[in-house]
């Protein structure tokens, strides 16, 4: 059997002008600098085939090529070489609602939607009351669609978007949206277009979403693909790839970045931000349920009362761990003048963190909070080793196990059996 | 296990006709369909707008040529000609200018959904269609009614030529479409070009006015002069003022059919060579 989609040696390079270059002006007073671009490569050299029934997750970061792929795919794009083929109908969900007019009714719009599809208004004809209803807007139908809420419009796109008989479903991101009763309708249809073997492609930055339905996941980065197989691996991949993007950014703090910035108040400034492990060293890895110590040293450039130190751990895609301050914690900095260095250091004796890449974010500020005199963000990376012991996830909770038997009653078991 | 709770409705797809012309026939029509709608609604007069507008464009030039000026006098059908050439310059020059836009007003479905992008452009030129064949239906009928007319066998190549026409606007529409995704002055040169086309295909005088053969040839060559004199002459009582182009021109009007054509190729040819690059650039 022919696989649903296959991808072959493909590549997508975008040529961004650096100028403004198509007005006549332009082109008249520019005469020979019309060859002013850079080259973006956006797909480079990707092949892979998707067999029928198989539910395809694609993941990256941000400017990976996903979009790009998944434009081509739906032929929007044409890829530069290579080709990417689907054998069957598909349908496209890259957004929700595309062709549609606010000024139109919805049961006008639905026979545009369709037609979008390649419906024609025969077929849709009778079958518009059953989409009315799928999408709870029977009392709506001659409304105008300007007059819906987002979530009504959403209901509507989305009831016509899955009018399409279709052998495969691309997909964007499109399920985070509309209210919770509907988002359950919408699983509803995937699972059922799932199990009656469809092909599916659903792309997303948000890798747990991906690990929930997915056969297979693709990852890319930098236009091409860097681990390809069940969810579970490749998130693992991915995290450490995120953590490897973590170390490359680590850099000394520069200590002109908190003097010479007009834009911060010049009263307190970092002047270095280190990381100590347990014995006093300064390094960027630690272990997990390992001490480290964030040193900072502050210089007083201008006589101040009492200010406070706030430190925040961050992932390396910036979700917010941990965040606290010497005033949360009742620790008092107090008034210092002009020239003065202070040392902060605020210890953590036993990291919580599992393997991966971390950012630390530290800023002084007054008490009320309203003057901020430094803030710097990332002012250190880390990175938390693996130890190999397969646990998962974020954090080390510590949670204990406690697993008790009990002989059961002999009457109670053979009474079950 | 636990029990799957029960699916909250369900809605079955429908499968996609087969062949591939009825799907873009549909598309087609549903959108073109949907401007003519748009256009209309919102406004007290709605479509009368758009008879009022050739009405008044009839109006001010029959003020201003035929009574001011009288240009055209000892030809008494003149105001029948005036009119109909002028609901066919209103037709070529609105269809032209809203064609243009097709494509870059419409990034957001070029960006996120995928159809053939002439259907765009063939969706826009349909609506205006859709306004010129009623406005030409009742024009004709109404000096039919009148006693303007003058049917005769020349009549029978009006339809040609208003073929002639849409193939021309088509083709027109086509190149305009697709160059202005990536050149944006296209749209004040066509404005200035239309004014050209407007005094240069003897709308609102009588061709027979040019004196200068030489001129009268060259002026000749441009299929809207060459479908609206053809347009006149097949349709109103011939006169010392009202030819057909052949007479005035001679064998050169194989040129003004050829070059709509043409242009029809050229814009279709330009257009599928910049389809690829209109989601990049939009």
């Amino acid at each position: 059997m022919n696989p649903v989609v296959e991808v072959s040696h493909l590549r997508k390079r975008f040529r961004l002008p650096l100028d403004k270059s198509n007005t006549l002006k332009y082109r008249v007073t520019h005469l020979r600098s019309s060859s002013r671009y850079r080259d973006l490569v956006a797909l480079n050299d990707i092949s892979f085939d998707i067999p029928s029934g198989q539910f395809l997750g694609i993941a990256g970061p941000n400017g990976c090529g996903k979009s790009t792929l998944l434009k081509i795919l739906c032929r929007i794009y044409k890829a530069d070489s290579g080709y990417a083929r689907v054998n069957g109908e598909f349908s496209a969900f890259l957004e929700l609602g595309v062709g549609f007019n606010p000024e139109l009714t919805a049961r006008e719009n639905i026979f545009l939607g369709g037609a979008m599809l390649g419906l024609t208004r025969a077929q849709l004809r009778d079958k518009v009351d059953e989409v009315l209803a799928f999408a709870e807007l029977e009392e709506f139908a001659e409304q105008k669609l300007k007059n819906f809420s987002s979530g009504m419009q959403v209901r509507l796109a989305f009831s016509v978007a899955i009018l399409g008989q279709t052998d495969l479903l691309v997909m964007d991101e499109v399920l985070a949206v509309g209210d919770a009763s509907f988002q359950e309708k919408c699983f509803d249809t995937f699972n059922r277009y799932k199990r009656e073997g469809k092909t599916i492609v659903l792309v997303s930055h948000n890798l747990a979403s991906l690990e929930e339905y997915c056969d297979r996941v693709l990852l890319l980065n930098h236009g091409a693909i860097v681990a390809d197989g069940p969810a579970a691996e490749v998130a693992a991949t991915y995290h450490r790839m995120v953590a490897d993007h973590a170390l490359a950014l680590e850099r000394d703090i520069p200590v002109e970045l908190s003097q010479g910035d007009p834009r911060r108040s010049p009263a307190v400034g970092f002047e270095s931000v280190g990381l100590l492990n347990g014995s006093g060293q300064n390094t960027r890895r630690f272990d997990t349920g390992g001490e480290m110590t964030l040193d900072m040293n502050l210089r007083v450039h201008r006589t101040v009362g009492d200010f406070v130190c706030g430190v925040a751990i961050r992932r390396a895609d910036g979700l917010l761990l941990s965040g606290t301050n010497t005033l949360l914690d009742n620790v008092t900095i107090s008034g210092q003048l002009a020239g003065d260095t202070v040392s902060v250091r605020y210890t953590i004796d036993s990291l919580p963190l599992l393997a991966g890449g971390y950012l630390v974010q530290v800023s002084v500020h007054d008490v009320g909070g309203s003057d901020i005199y430094d803030w710097i963000d990332p002012a250190a990376t880390f990175h938390i080793n693996d130890l190999g012991d397969g646990h998962q996830g974020l954090l080390e909770l510590r949670g204990r196990w406690q697993v008790e038997h009990e002989t059961e009653d002999v009457l109670v078991r053979s009474a079950r059996q | 296990m636990t029990v799957v709770a029960q699916e909250s409705g369900t809605l079955e797809a429908i499968q996609r006709p087969r062949s591939v012309f009825q799907r873009n026939a549909n598309l087609v029509r549903e959108l073109s369909i949907t401007s003519f709608k748009l256009k209309y609604t919102g406004s007290a007069l709605g479509y009368v707008w758009s008879l009022i507008k050739p009405l008044m464009l009839f109006g001010i030039m029959f003020l201003v040529f035929s009574i001011l000026l009288r240009v055209g006098k000892g030809d008494t059908d003149f105001p029948v000609q005036l009119l109909i050439a002028i609901v066919a310059w209103t037709f070529f020059t609105e269809a032209t200018a809203t064609a243009m836009n097709a494509v870059a007003g419409n990034g957001d479905l070029i960006r996120k959904a995928y159809f053939p992008r002439w259907i765009l452009v063939v969706a826009s030129t349909t609506s205006a269609l859709l306004t010129f064949a009623i406005n030409t239906t009742l024009v004709l009928m109404v000096t039919f009614a009148l006693g303007d007319l003058h049917l005769t066998l020349r009549s029978l190549f009006v339809p040609l030529f208003y073929l002639e026409l849409i193939v021309l606007v088509l083709g027109l529409s086509l190149l305009l479409s697709s160059l202005f995704v990536f050149f944006r002055d296209l749209g004040h040169i066509w404005e200035i070009v239309s004014l050209v086309l407007f005094y240069g295909s003897g709308v609102v005088f009588p061709f027979m006015l040019i004196k200068s053969q030489t001129l009268l040839d060259l002026a000749g060559l441009n299929p809207v002069a060459q479908i609206i004199q053809d347009l006149r002459y097949s349709l109103v009582v011939s006169s010392p003022l009202n030819h057909s182009m052949v007479s005035l021109i001679g064998a050169l009007e194989v040129v003004p059919i050829m070059l709509s054509v043409t242009l029809f190729g050229v814009g279709f040819l330009v257009f599928n060579k910049l389809t690829p690059k209109f989601a990049e650039s939009l």
